[in-house]
Formats: structure tokens, C-alpha cells, sequence
């Protein structure tokens, strides 16, 4: 092949440098990275021994991260310890300091102060009604014993509700905003808001975390593992494979209206889950708007055990006898038959 | 000889139930083990079914198997398995209606069933033919032909008690249907339709925990009982391997017929010239004849 003229390649070479700056120009940028953190985080081996002996992955896979939902979060603006680079050990995030992002309808800066609050009075508060602190105080949840950083689950909502993003709906932002990425966020912030972010399955894997630790269930005294009774109903049976209209935990512990950080005890008048309270849960718009609030006290914990629900248990092991005492039998006819068959000159006794 | 069958006189000929021979009027002595040298065809030569119970049959079958794999899929969903069958079926949404449609085509031969029984016995009472020897309605005899099979099992007896056209296995089996298929629909229907139910049941909530153990539960029992005993009587005992054809012709092997439902075989006779006809030409060749 003929080499190319001097010039020819000068202009090739600059077509490819116009090529890279565009692309670099272009690419999303992802404003969160300010401080330049992917610089090392951005290495998926980036780890190192803890002083427990613990291996810990310090890996920030960017594009995960920026469909998140604190993408627009500066690494700063959680991680405030962090003066210079390369920085000492991190302090652990602190999900109650003021971040850069002011909340747009009272104008102040955004915290998640407010839910620490909601959560002090809830169930899961670690301090009682008489201000003192409840037992065995360290098992009480914090923020990241049940949040990680989720990702946007955006929900296309032109003619039909389902996953994705709705290029119809995104039509009608770009009348008034003008900046792309800021609609793209806007609309996932909605439309994740709008509706459940995780599936049912999930939110029952976090309660089971401390809902069925045995040890912890014993601690506190608690009448049942309640994931693993959940799942032994048809709810959580169909939660298993992923179903999405069956309720989850949320959906019967929380009073319609609130957040999950106001869950109430069931002896609380006020709780969704108080014996006066329950049927309004089954009877629910979206479930089972005509059932009798009778309904609602089925054992929906029941693990039909000896100890929780007697008439269930002793129930199911009639039907296990049941099951045994026909089938043994009945096997029992067979197996001579076959044997029978087989030898059908063996005998035991001497014929007459 | 021992055998069990002295005190009873349920059929006309049950005077010779104990002997080796049994007389018929214009046939002669028919030996017990006649059906070792019959001429069968597989595909059967006696009337046993009639194209409904055929068709309830089929529709129950095919629905038992689809409610048994969405249903027990569903029920042991923390198994390793459960995930791939149900992605099999299309996912829990559709497997839901699955497993609604089989059960409501389930219940429609049930109830089909219902009609053509009740419709069949009105019509032989019409007739003056009912004969409840001749259905599943449980006898005494039953119990007898039982301790009678055990004792031609043990080797204690040479032959298989003289059984009408429903044995033993089968009016077990049958009624082992009507009571799982109860169980299954009351639970089933409480599921369902946990509004309207709970408006029937006396006590709701107790129905919706039994409800949901006992649709389980029987389940379970129902699949163990087809797998272990219908399975094992109709497709894998020696002589039945692989299957019987009757599920589809409604007809019954010859052999099968004199060996496990002699009496019904001596109906057969009197009603069926051909068969008289052709079993006298067996007994001439054999040399038992009488003409």
C-alpha cells in the first residue's frame, strides 16, 4: 500500500484529534466527580485490609453511580472528612449533613435530618415513649442498615405504566426545560418517587436482615421470624418470583400516607397494624376493596407451629397423617401385587 | 379353600364365587384363569367407559397436571427448581391465570362429571337397569375382595377374588377424588375470592389460614397418591406397562376384564351376543364346553 502524503496525514491526524475531543467534549459529564475521585476509584481492584482483618472494595463503578439516586451528590458532599487527595482513612457517611442540593420548595439546603426524626418516634427509634433508651439498643436500625445507594427505576407512563423511560412524557418537559440532563434527572426523581423502588422481594430481603436473625428475634421477644412467615404465605410466595403487585412489608406496616421511617408499634392506637386498625389494610383500594375486615385477622405471621397456632398445626398434621395413612397402605397392596406378578408361584404359606 | 366370599349373595352367581368354574346358562363351565388364553386387543374389547367419562378424564388429567406444576411451583417457591418452572410458565402473572383457567376447566368436568352420573342413573332407574353392584358405590364385598386379594398375594389362595366392574383400587381411588376435589375447590374458591368468602365463612380468618394449608397440603397428597398408586395400577405393574388404552377407547382388554372385573366380564356376556359367541368357541377349543 502506497504511503499516504505528508499533508494528508497531518489532516488524518487531525480529524482523529477533532474525533477524541469531541467524544471527550460530549460524553455525559458526570458532575459529581468534581474532586476528580475516579481518578483511583475508578480501578475495580482499588482495596485494602481493614484494622478488623475485613477486605474492603473502595471500587466506584461510574456508571452505576450516575444512575443513582444521589448522582448529582458530590463525593464531597457525603464524604466531608475528605480535605485532599490522597486522603487518610474515611470517616463513615453521616446521612444527616446538609448537602449542596437545595430542596426547591422551602429553598433550604437538603438534609435527611427530617427522617432521623420520623424514625426516633417510629417503632424502630432506639428511644422509648419515657425517653429512655430501649434494650439491647445497638440491633435498632440507622440509615444504611437498610438503604444503599438505589438505583433509578424509571417508569414509562405515556399510554401503559411500565419500566423505562417514556420519550412521549420527556416531549412534553422540553417545552419549558431547556437543559437535557436535567430533565433525564427530574423525570427519573418522579418517577422513581412516584413508585415503589424496589420489588417486593427486596424490601422483605431488608426487614429479614434483623426480622430473621434468630438471635435478634429472641432479643426482643418478637412473636415470629416475619420474612420467613411471610413467605410461607401466598403474598410472599409470589414476592419470590419477583411479582410486584403483591404487598410487601411496607404496604401493611406503614398507615397510608406515611413514610416508612413512621412504622408503629401494633399496640400503638395509631399504628396500621393495631387490632382496631388492620382491616382497613386488607380493604385497601388496591388489594381487596370488598373483603370483610374479619379477613384482615388471618395469621398472616403463622408459622404453624406447636407453639404460635395450635389449630393450624395440629391441622396440617392431619392432613400429614392423612396423607401417610392412605398412602402407605395403598403402597403396601401395590408392592405385593407387583411381587405377585413377578413371582407369581412364590408363597408363604403352603397352598391347600 | 379359604376365601371370604361365602356369606354374601350379591350377584346370582356369587353361589359359585369360591369355585374355579363358574356356570353360565348357555355357555358352560368358565374356569377362573380363562384370561391366560383369550385373544385381547390392546386396545380393548369390552365397553368400560363411555365417551364422557373419557372426555372427564382427559380434562381432568391434563388440568391436574398443569394446577400441580404452576401450584407446587408456587408453593415450594424457596426450592432451588421453583424459579425455572415458573419462568417455564411465563412468570408468577401469567402462571396465575394458568393455574385459574386449568382450575376452572377442572371444576367444569367436575361438574360435567356430576351431570353425566346423575344423568346416567336416572336414566337406568328409568329403564329398570340401575344395578349399584355395577357402579362405584362401596359394598361389603369390597372389604372381602381385599382380604381375598391379600390372600392371593400372601400365596395363600391360587386366585384374584371375582370383582364387579369397579375392584377395590378403584372405588378407593374415586372417592379419593371427590374428597380432594372438594377440598381443593372450597380451599381454592376461599383464595380466590377472599372477599366474597369471607362473607360466607363463619369465621373468616380461620378459613383463609386453613384454606391456604389445606389446598397445600391436599395437593400434595393428591400428586403423591397419582404418582405412587394410579400411576404405578395403570402404567407400571407388569401387564399395564406402559398404559392402558381405555383412557382414550373407553374399552377394556379381555384379559383385564376376566381377571380384575369378572363379574362385570359375566354382564359383558349376557349383554354382548359376540362375546358369548366368542367365548364358547374358547371354551369348545379348550374343551370345557357343555354343548
Amino acid at each position: 500500500m502506497k504511503a499516504l502524503p505528508r499533508a494528508s496525514r497531518l489532516i488524518a491526524l487531525f480529524c482523529f484529534s477533532v474525533f477524541l475531543l469531541i467524544s471527550f467534549t460530549f460524553t455525559p459529564s458526570y458532575a459529581a466527580d468534581v474532586g476528580n475521585c475516579l481518578l483511583c476509584h475508578k480501578y475495580p481492584g482499588i482495596s485494602r485490609v481493614d484494622e478488623e482483618g475485613k477486605l474492603r472494595l473502595f471500587y466506584v463503578n461510574e456508571s452505576i453511580f450516575s444512575n443513582s439516586v444521589h448522582a448529582k451528590v458530590k463525593c464531597e458532599g457525603c464524604h466531608t472528612d475528605i480535605k485532599k487527595i490522597p486522603h487518610d482513612v474515611a470517616k463513615k457517611v453521616d446521612c444527616l449533613v446538609e448537602c449542596h442540593i437545595i430542596e426547591p420548595s422551602s429553598e433550604k439546603k437538603f438534609s435527611h435530618k427530617d427522617v432521623k426524626e420520623f424514625l426516633g418516634k417510629s417503632v424502630h427509634g432506639p428511644i422509648d415513649k419515657e425517653g429512655k433508651e430501649k434494650k439491647y439498643i445497638e440491633d435498632y436500625p440507622t440509615c444504611k442498615d437498610c438503604h444503599d445507594n438505589p438505583l433509578y427505576r424509571p417508569l414509562s407512563f405515556f399510554k401503559k405504566v411500565r419500566p423505562g423511560i417514556s420519550e412521549a412524557s420527556l416531549g412534553r418537559c422540553r417545552v419549558c426545560h431547556k437543559k437535557e440532563e436535567f430533565i433525564y434527572r427530574f423525570y427519573n426523581h418522579v418517577t422513581t418517587r412516584l413508585h415503589k423502588s424496589r420489588n417486593p422481594l427486596n424490601i422483605a430481603e431488608v426487614c429479614a436482615r434483623c426480622h430473621d436473625n434468630p438471635e435478634i428475634v429472641a432479643r426482643h421477644e418478637m412473636s415470629t421470624k416475619a420474612v420467613f412467615s411471610y413467605g410461607e404465605t401466598f403474598h410472599g410466595k409470589a414476592a419470590r418470583f419477583l411479582d410486584e403487585r403483591v404487598p410487601d412489608c411496607l404496604d401493611c406496616h406503614i398507615s397510608k400516607g406515611e413514610s416508612v421511617h413512621q412504622m408503629l408499634p401494633k399496640e400503638d392506637p395509631a399504628s396500621s397494624i393495631h387490632a382496631d386498625n388492620k382491616g382497613k389494610i386488607c380493604t385497601n383500594i388496591d388489594c381487596h376493596p370488598s373483603a370483610s375486615p374479619k379477613l384482615a385477622k388471618y395469621s398472616v405471621h403463622a408459622e404453624f407451629n406447636l407453639k404460635q397456632s395450635p389449630a393450624q398445626y395440629f391441622f396440617t398434621v392431619f392432613f400429614i397423617i392423612l396423607t401417610g395413612g392412605t398412602l402407605l397402605p395403598l403402597m403396601f397392596i401395590i408392592l405385593l401385587d407387583i411381587i405377585r406378578r413377578f413371582f407369581p408361584n412364590a408363597t408363604i404359606g403352603r397352598r391347600k | 379353600m379359604a376365601t371370604s366370599t361365602e356369606n354374601i349373595a350379591d350377584t346370582p352367581d356369587t353361589a359359585e364365587t369360591d369355585d374355579y368354574l363358574t356356570y353360565v346358562e348357555g355357555v358352560g363351565n368358565i374356569p377362573r384363569d380363562i384370561y391366560k388364553h383369550v385373544k385381547s386387543d390392546p386396545l380393548g374389547d369390552l365397553p368400560r367407559y363411555s365417551m364422557h367419562i373419557v372426555i372427564q378424564h382427559f380434562m381432568t388429567f391434563v388440568t391436574f397436571l398443569i394446577l400441580a406444576a404452576t401450584g407446587l411451583t408456587l408453593h415450594f417457591a424457596d426450592l432451588w427448581w421453583a424459579p425455572y418452572i415458573m419462568s417455564l410458565f411465563g412468570g408468577p402473572d401469567v402462571a396465575r391465570f394458568i393455574h385459574r383457567f386449568a382450575a376452572l376447566l377442572m371444576v367444569i368436568a367436575s361438574v360435567y362429571h356430576v351431570f353425566t352420573i346423575g344423568g346416567g342413573i336416572i336414566y337406568s332407574l328409568m329403564k329398570k337397569k340401575f344395578n349399584f353392584r355395577r357402579t362405584q358405590i362401596p359394598v361389603l364385598k369390597d372389604i372381602q375382595d381385599i382380604t381375598h386379594d391379600f390372600k392371593y398375594f400372601m400365596g395363600k389362595v391360587p386366585h384374584r377374588p371375582k370383582m364387579n366392574k369397579f375392584m377395590y383400587k378403584q372405588k378407593l381411588h374415586y372417592f379419593a377424588i371427590i374428597w380432594g376435589t372438594f377440598v381443593l375447590i372450597t380451599a381454592g374458591t376461599t383464595l380466590l375470592f377472599p372477599e366474597f368468602m369471607s362473607t360466607i365463612w363463619p369465621n373468616p380468618q380461620f378459613a383463609q389460614d386453613l384454606a391456604r394449608l389445606m389446598h397445600a397440603d391436599e395437593a400434595i397428597m393428591a400428586v403423591t397418591v397419582i404418582v405412587f398408586w394410579h400411576w404405578s395400577n395403570v402404567h407400571l405393574v407388569p401387564g399395564r406397562f406402559p398404559l392402558q388404552w381405555s383412557f382414550i377407547t373407553g374399552k377394556i382388554t379381555r384379559e383385564h376384564q376376566i381377571e380384575e372385573h369378572f363379574l362385570e366380564y359375566l354382564y359383558n356376556i349376557e349383554e354382548i351376543p359376540e362375546e358369548k359367541e366368542y367365548i364358547k368357541k374358547v371354551l369348545k377349543e379348550k374343551g370345557l364346553s357343555t354343548d
